[in-house]
């Protein structure tokens, strides 16, 4: 269960951290600075907080008091939202 | 015959993701007849999803950091230039969800899926997910490749 709220979440950042790049030029530069490429950065970036997380979570004590039944609609809902959160930006952007 | 390392990188990263759907759909249809029996190999294919968006993670990555420039310019000078600024922007970012919840499918199949119909019902939502988003990606990675045909058929001084 750990490992799939990190994936939630990881998968909401991704869209958040997509948007920032595009709005702010600086975090794109200090990225594309990191390792050649911001693309590249932004997913190491994912990597780190999705393992990261997991770890975490799977040591927490809190996480047994989430009623696991919740875990694939707070999954789904974040794959739809952050798919949809791309999408419309392009669209938009 | 002129084949190039870009042209092979390319059809690799595409073959590769084609290979990771397929993967996730055996997983799919393996947890729907979950029992002791096919355990061990929904775990192997849960495995092999897995590698497979990791495999067309890297060769993807390498091709679009190294060779696609080019191309970029040619499809935003030609008549689709939404096939970069929608299409090609939302497959670069959201190419990292499928592959997050492909790498997600090998822990969430270590539990004993045939005991545990939450960790079932999981297992199946992720694997749809990579199934749906990833054939999204490859339906992307078409209308790009159009972009660039386009913009040469039809682009600038071809006079249509």
């Amino acid at each position: 269960m750990g490992f799939s709220l990190a994936a939630a979440l990881t998968i909401l950042l991704n869209t958040a951290l997509a948007w920032a790049k595009d709005s702010y030029a600086p975090l794109n530069s200090f990225m594309k600075a990191l390792t050649g490429h911001h693309w590249t950065t932004h997913g190491l970036v994912d990597l780190v907080v999705f393992f990261g997380l997991g770890l975490v979570f799977m040591k927490s004590p809190w996480i047994e008091k989430i009623n696991p039944a919740r875990v694939v609609p707070i999954l789904i809902g974040s794959v739809v939202a952050a798919s949809l959160g791309l999408g419309l930006w392009y669209v938009f952007f | 015959m002129n084949i190039t390392a870009s042209d092979v990188i390319l059809l690799a990263h595409a073959s590769c993701g084609v290979l990771g759907c397929v993967a996730a759909t055996w997983v799919f249809v393996e947890v729907l007849n979950a029992s002791p029996r096919n355990a061990a190999r929904i775990r192997r294919a849960a495995l092999f999803a897995a590698l497979s968006m990791a495999a067309a993670w890297v060769l993807g990555g390498y091709w679009y950091v190294h060779y696609y420039s080019p191309e970029k310019a040619m499809i935003l000078k030609g008549p689709w230039p939404f096939a970069h600024n929608l299409f090609m922007e939302t497959k670069e970012h959201l190419f990292f969800a499928t592959a997050i919840l492909a790498f997600l499918l090998p822990i969430a199949c270590r539990e004993e899926l045939y005991a545990n119909a939450i960790a079932r019902k999981l297992v199946l939502s992720v694997s749809a997910m990579v199934v749906i988003t990833g054939l999204a990606l490859e339906g992307a990675g078409a209308v790009i490749d159009h972009g660039v045909k386009v913009a040469l058929l039809r682009g600038p001084g071809k006079g249509n």
